[in-house]
């Protein structure tokens, strides 16, 4: 069938719904036709209409993980999430939002801050990313440590199963076992399994104060990271993040081409400054150590969750970005980073963090196509011999095609191969996205 | 139900033998669990049928008529060391201990002991424990055999192999056996030391007086230091405790009418033996259905009272002499679970100048020691004591406690691994510090 | 205790016993009864057989064994699960996890342990306290409950309000699955193993997706300080009041727990009183944490909203000793009921905090309604009711009373937006009731997800889901 003509029959059915013809794009994960819906019933409308007439789909939010996983240039259809958003219920005293999925991310957090509340992720790309597509890709930052991820704050999702059928997992409230705990199941699911029509979660209050120390290491000797790092987790101070910054990233951030950690402090002013005064007192020697109050910590943030290439953007210029997500356990974290410096070899800029306190690194490359992907192979190895794994999150869509972006199948994925048969059996949902191929 | 109920259905379910348990003990069971870890049987096995709700269930069970008094529901019951711990940690306060001493009881009367165990059984309990005068025979001969070289010579000779394993090792840490003091202090009161305050009455015990007779002799020497004039009824007897474990409350409920007798003057009661004063609180409970000895009972239980608690409330004198020790305590079951006491002891102990008080963690888990269980169940009784002797802190000198039955387990579990701690007795060690203080010879 | 010489005709005793050792399995009747039920026990069934695997290849190679031979089998621990979820209703072969109790190891540096199932929880947090560290999922039974039971049913307890439950504290699981096949999931206990959240979904689904044999969890640092404050109220809504007030000024409490008169009476006569008033309406056990700078801030903070909330007696725990006090009476609240009741049924409902005051007033009414007493015992902080319903099941028909009660007080969270479990899980118990918050659609979505683990339905059947086609209305008559 022509798109011309699949844009005719949809003009036919949804006749007030915006709708774009749609070009390839260099990241892929497109559809010839993106329709953009405004309610839910829309959205079952769409998929009933895609499953009778066997069509498959591809899901989007803001656009920023384009890159992350897929092996389709253009599908039939695109459904953008952009223009379904909004605040559904706010329960201020209850502490708990819950928010339709194409609803950005930042101005939700804004709005959330006039309450003095807010939610408790950090995912890259705030600023164009959809709530959406932060617990569709599962992201998170540097203060996973201090909140936890996507599967600590959701408590209730509303999705559009394949089948067109409504499906509640969790509820309203912050503490339930009441079923399976089926919320997991689609965090981080890459939209494989249903379309995301709202989200419920969680909300902490806004920390009363904050405060960022940086702590820089002109030696670049990674043993006393190590034995700081170590020395200081042992300590009863509860920092939210704990992120070490490679020498390239620093700079960036810092101006200091030096490894830097990045502890933040969010609590009562008087723990915040108690705690600052710890970092002081075991400072080991040879190092300098910055403390950046409120607003220049607010704004050292700004600037750091948006160093992530960013799928809704042009891409600038010729050179090819790649961004992997590598889990370690904890303090390998180190050794991940310093092995990841050695890839500068292959003439690429090499940026990277990770949190000492929860394992996990984001290594941002950028250079020329061969080298990037020869960077990507050599992470997916130092991971693995570490006995973690690296996931390519953003990559242009020709490499994805050549490189396992997944990094391989875990051994039981026979059951992830089994909840998408039962859920998906058409594979009508962001085809080819997952793992395995799913 | 009520009890009164009962007594006029004389049956309960599959209990048919009159004394029928009380079913409002169980009634609070809620099955929730926060007894299983505080069970020594649960922790060996990890069964629930010799967990302290599982036996619960099993016991009401055979009340509800589902379940029979077979040798399968024996086991489990007779397994329980009855320490109490569970009682301890049963947040409704359920009496387990009790229930399973009332189910033993239905037990006997149903399924007579017979062969071997019921010799053993029958011997200690009815032949010789009710009997000071067979007691104090035995504990003659003890000696006899202690001091005529016989032991050394049945020792090296390997006839300890004769004997069940257990009882060889008993055999081995046996105390040299003093005068019985119930002998020696024979219809005479031991006066105080300067002004009587107060006068007191000594439950000697039938095993502590004969192969413990100096921890009595320690008794009466502090309980006369700190002002008390010490009486020691002659009629007294054993307290009953083994047999009322054991199912037999016939002998229990005799040997208790004797001892309330034989203490009917005295305003109080000390005792120096956890098992016995527990025991000897608990004997309005075997006359439940006995109006009349019920009150008598109830009356004669409140003047009892554990040697370390009484010195601890009635203001006992803060030993001078120091006593550089390391020491640790071990919490008898019939003390801290059976009688709430576990900080008494503890405040004596620190009392003494010199003594370092280290913590045994779990200090109140069962030894294994349990009456006769050690010779009845010999292989969990070791499983038990294995566990305990793996809590002992390091570097101690003395294990104190304050139960003779505690004291002779702990002994074994030392010498078979090999270890060089002392059992002492706490009342002995607060003797030491006075006799230190008063310039004479302190240690045993 | 004597042993017992293998002695039974039944070839599927006799191979089981091949499997785990003739000293490993219990089969006779009067061995089985202590198994007919866990903690809830409204139903009872005897299993076929109990058998106690020492490693994860006998767990599997019994599940391989009952797979094969289509025999129902379902996974226990300590037994203290209060939905149900451990009664072998199709009379299973029981396999009994207390055996496998090593702490296989400990990694401070990185802050996990990796433990056996059948390890106790407070054994986890007594052997790593001395280095200052601590495992945060305390349910009240964590005395004696296993961390795989705490797994199946994603256990919870006071401190979640801060800390989380059990799944957000799991980073590694080994599991058995139903046809026999052992499968690990986040090896290493790395965040984020890339594929479906497996973890999430295991956590929690009461035994009925595979038996868990080995568990990475996380552990915590001690809070640096720590203070605990005791509220007394007159009025019940003041109570109520003050918990939303303490939410709404940004404070994270580690702990907020409430008490109502009924649920007093009890703890003050059972094992563990504290000398709490008999004549006020509800307390307050409140506790935070954190870095001891900013903790007398914060304390006075939750004094003052007590103060405006009409509090008649307020006071900070002075020690350590005090602190524990509270704690026992509050923890052993549920069997407490034992001194005041012959039987409790205990319900744990969830509902939007803010809804407090109303849903209090609508469990009077039930409680008037049906005649029976009904005390509150609440980790008020998350919201989590449980009301529990005291009756005496000796009298006739007053355990069916009771039952009804207690679901009507989930029908009444279920209708404010709550759910009907919080942390019991649903089991045998609430099965039925699982129709008050998830359409047929919603339960479907939930059962195909069971069916790709656990094909035959042979593991732990019968619980977590409504019985098919049949409504609650039905239950009731």
């Amino acid at each position: 069938m022509h798109t011309a003509q699949v844009v005719e029959e949809l003009n036919a059915l949804f006749p007030h719904m915006h709708k774009e013809e749609q070009e390839a794009h260099p990241l892929g994960n497109g559809g010839a036709v993106a329709l953009f819906p405004q309610t839910e019933d829309e959205i079952r409308n769409v998929v009933t209409y895609a499953r009778e007439k066997k069509k498959k789909l591809a899901i989007i939010g803001g656009g920023t993980k384009r890159g992350f996983g897929g092996l389709v240039e253009r599908t039939d259809l695109l459904l953008s999430l952009a223009n379904y958003r909004g605040i559904v219920e706010h329960a201020v005293a209850d502490m708990v939002i819950t928010v339709k999925a194409g609803t950005n991310f930042q101005q939700l957090q804004d709005y959330l801050a006039e309450y003095r509340q807010k939610i408790a992720l950090d995912p890259f790309l705030p600023l164009s990313a959809t709530i959406g597509g932060v617990i569709a890709a599962n992201d998170s930052g540097p203060k996973r440590l201090g909140y936890g991820a996507a599967r600590d704050s959701v408590i209730g999702l509303r999705l559009i199963y394949p089948d067109g059928t409504v499906i509640r997992t969790g509820g309203k409230v912050v503490k339930n076992v009441a079923g399976y705990d089926m919320n997991k199941l689609f965090i981080g699911s890459m939209g494989t399994l249903g379309i995301l029509s709202e989200v419920t979660v969680k909300l902490r209050p806004l920390p009363k104060y904050e405060s960022l120390v940086l702590l820089a290491f002109p030696t670049g000797d990674t043993d006393t990271i190590r034995s700081f790092a170590v020395q200081f987790l042992d300590s009863m101070m509860e920092p939210v993040c704990l992120e070490l910054l490679n020498p390239s990233l620093a700079e960036q951030l810092t101006g200091k081409r030096v490894y830097t950690l990045v502890i933040g402090f969010e609590d009562v002013k008087s723990a915040v400054h108690y705690q600052e005064a710890f970092v002081q007192r075991m400072q080991p020697p040879h190092t300098t150590m910055t403390i950046l109050p409120p607003q220049e910590a607010q704004k050292f943030w700004q600037t750091f969750y948006e160093i992530s290439p960013n799928g809704a953007m042009p891409p600038t210029d010729r050179a090819v970005e790649a961004a992997v997500k590598i889990g370690v356990v904890n303090l390998d974290v180190i050794s991940v980073l310093r092995e990841s410096e050695l890839l500068q070899a292959f003439n690429v800029d090499i940026r990277a963090h990770g949190g000492l306190g929860h394992g996990l690194c984001r290594v941002y490359i950028k250079g020329a196509a061969e080298s990037v992907v020869s960077s990507i192979e050599q992470l997916q190895a130092i991971a693995k011999q570490r006995k973690g794994y690296a996931v390519v999150t953003h990559l242009p869509l020709s490499f994805r095609q050549t490189i396992d972006v997944w990094g391989g199948k875990p051994s039981y994925f026979f059951l992830l191969e089994g909840i998408k048969a039962k859920i998906d059996p058409q594979r009508m949902f962001n085809d080819q996205r997952f793992v395995g191929g799913i | 139900m009520n009890s009164t109920g009962q007594n006029q259905a004389k049956t309960l379910g599959n209990y048919r033998w009159g004394d029928l348990p009380d079913p409002n003990k169980w009634a609070d069971c809620v099955h929730c669990g926060m007894c299983l870890e505080s069970c020594p049987t649960y922790e060996q096995t990890g069964q629930e049928q010799h967990s302290p709700r599982g036996r619960v269930h099993l016991m009401k069970a055979v009340a509800e008529g589902k379940l029979e008094i077979t040798e399968d529901f024996i086991d489990p019951i007779f397994a329980c060391l009855d320490c109490r711990a569970c009682t301890t940690a049963c947040p409704a306060d359920v009496d387990v201990g009790g229930l399973i001493e009332e189910v033993r009881w239905q037990i006997r009367q149903a399924i007579p002991l017979t062969g071997t165990k019921a010799f053993i059984s029958k011997l200690f309990l009815q032949g010789i424990f009710p009997h000071p005068s067979r007691l104090q025979a035995l504990g003659r001969l003890l000696k006899l055999y202690q001091k005529s070289g016989l032991q050394k010579l049945v020792r090296q000779t390997g006839l300890l192999r004769l004997f069940p394993d257990h009882l060889a090792e008993m055999e081995a840490v046996l105390p040299a056996v003093g005068e019985p003091v119930r002998k020696k202090y024979k219809h005479s009161l031991v006066k105080a030391k300067g002004e009587t305050k107060r006068t007191v009455a000594l439950l000697t015990g039938c095993v502590m007086d004969v192969m413990f007779s100096d921890i009595n002799e320690a008794t009466i020497r502090v309980l006369t230091y700190n002002g008390n004039d010490v009486v020691i009824p002659p009629t007294q007897t054993c307290c009953g405790a083994l047999h009322v474990h054991a199912g037999d409350k016939e002998t229990g409920k005799m040997l208790a009418k004797q001892n309330i007798e034989a203490f009917q003057d005295v305003e109080r009661v000390v005792v120096n033996a956890a098992g016995c004063g527990c025991m000897l609180k608990e004997y309005p409970e075997l006359f439940r259905d006995d109006p009349v000895w019920h009150e008598k009972a109830t009356q004669f239980s409140e003047k009892v009272e554990d040697i370390s608690k009484y010195l601890y409330d009635t203001g006992y004198e803060r030993p001078k002499a120091e006593l550089a020790m390391r020491i640790t305590y071990h919490d008898a079951c019939h003390l801290a679970h059976g009688q709430g006491i576990r900080q008494e002891p503890r405040a004596i102990l620190a009392s003494i100048p010199g003594v370092e008080l280290v913590e045994m963690p779990n200090a109140d888990r069962c030894c294994g020691s349990a009456g006769i269980y050690n010779i009845t169940h010999p292989e969990m009784a070791q499983a038990v004591l294995q566990s305990k002797m793996e809590n002992i802190p390091n570097e101690v000198e003395i294990i104190s406690m304050g139960n003779p039955g505690c004291m002779l387990q702990m002994a074994i579990g030392v010498l078979k691994h090999g270890r060089n701690e002392k059992i002492v007795h706490t009342v002995q060690l607060l003797d030491w510090a006075y006799q230190k203080e008063n310039g004479k010879e302190w240690r045993t | 205790m004597r042993k017992k010489a293998l002695y039974t005709n039944d070839p599927h005793i006799q191979a089981l016993a091949q499997i785990v050792g003739e000293e490993a399995i219990l089969y006779r009747k009067e061995d089985l009864i202590a198994y007919d039920c866990d903690g809830f026990t409204v139903h009872r069934h005897l299993p076929k057989a109990v058998v106690f695997p020492k490693h994860t290849a006998e767990v599997a190679a019994v599940v391989k064994y009952c797979h094969e031979h289509d025999l129902p089998f379902l996974a226990r621990g300590a037994g203290t699960g209060l939905s149900g979820g451990a009664i072998p209703l199709n009379g299973e072969v029981v396999i009994s996890l207390v055996r496998m109790k090593r702490l296989i190891s400990v990694d401070l540096e990185n802050r996990r342990a990796v433990v056996e199932p059948g390890f106790v929880n407070l054994k986890l947090t007594n052997s790593v306290a001395n280095r200052g560290y601590y495992y945060a999922p305390d349910p009240s039974s964590q005395y004696c409950c296993t961390i795989g039971g705490n797994v199946a049913e994603n256990a919870g307890g006071a401190h979640c309000l801060k800390y989380g439950v059990t799944t957000n504290h799991i980073l590694g699981l080994e599991v058995v699955l139903p046809n026999g096949e052992m499968i690990e999931i986040g090896e290493n206990g790395i965040l984020d193993p890339p594929g479906y959240d497996l973890l999430g979904l295991l956590t929690g689904s009461e035994g009925t997706l595979g038996i868990v044999t080995k568990i990475t969890v996380r552990i915590l640092k001690s809070p640096e300080a720590k203070q605990t404050v005791l509220a007394y109220f007159d009025r019940v809504n003041d109570a109520s009041q003050t918990v939303s007030d303490i939410i709404s000024a940004g404070i994270v409490p580690a702990a907020l727990e409430m008490m109502d008169q009924t649920a007093i009476e009890a703890v003050e006569a059972a094992a563990f009183p504290v000398g709490h008033p008999n004549d006020i309406e509800a307390l307050l056990l409140i506790e935070v944490d954190g870095i001891s700078a900013g903790i007398d801030e914060q304390i006075e903070e939750i004094l003052h909203i007590c103060r405006t909330r009409n509090v008649r007696e307020v006071k900070v725990a002075q020690d350590e000793q005090e602190r524990a006090k509270w704690w026992a009476n509050r923890k052993t609240g549920f069997g407490a009921m034992g001194a005041i009741s012959p039987d409790y049924l205990v319900q744990d409902g969830v509902i939007p905090r803010s809804k407090l005051p109303e849903v209090l007033q609508q469990i009077q009414q039930i409680s008037e309604k049906y005649g029976l007493r009904i005390a509150n015992i609440f980790h008020a902080g998350d919201g989590n009711l449980h009301p529990l319903v005291l009756f005496d099941s000796e009298k006739p028909g007053e355990t069916e009373k009771a039952l009804a009660a207690g679901s009507e007080c989930l029908q009444a969270c279920a209708a404010v937006g709550g759910s009907i479990t919080g942390e019991h899980g649903v089991g045998i118990e609430k099965k039925e009731e699982m129709r008050f918050i998830f359409t047929d659609e919603e339960i479907t979505a939930q059962t195909n997800i069971r069916d790709v683990f656990n094909r035959k339905n042979l593991l732990n059947a019968g619980k977590l889901f409504p019985t098919p086609g049949r409504c609650v209305e039905v239950k009731r008559a």
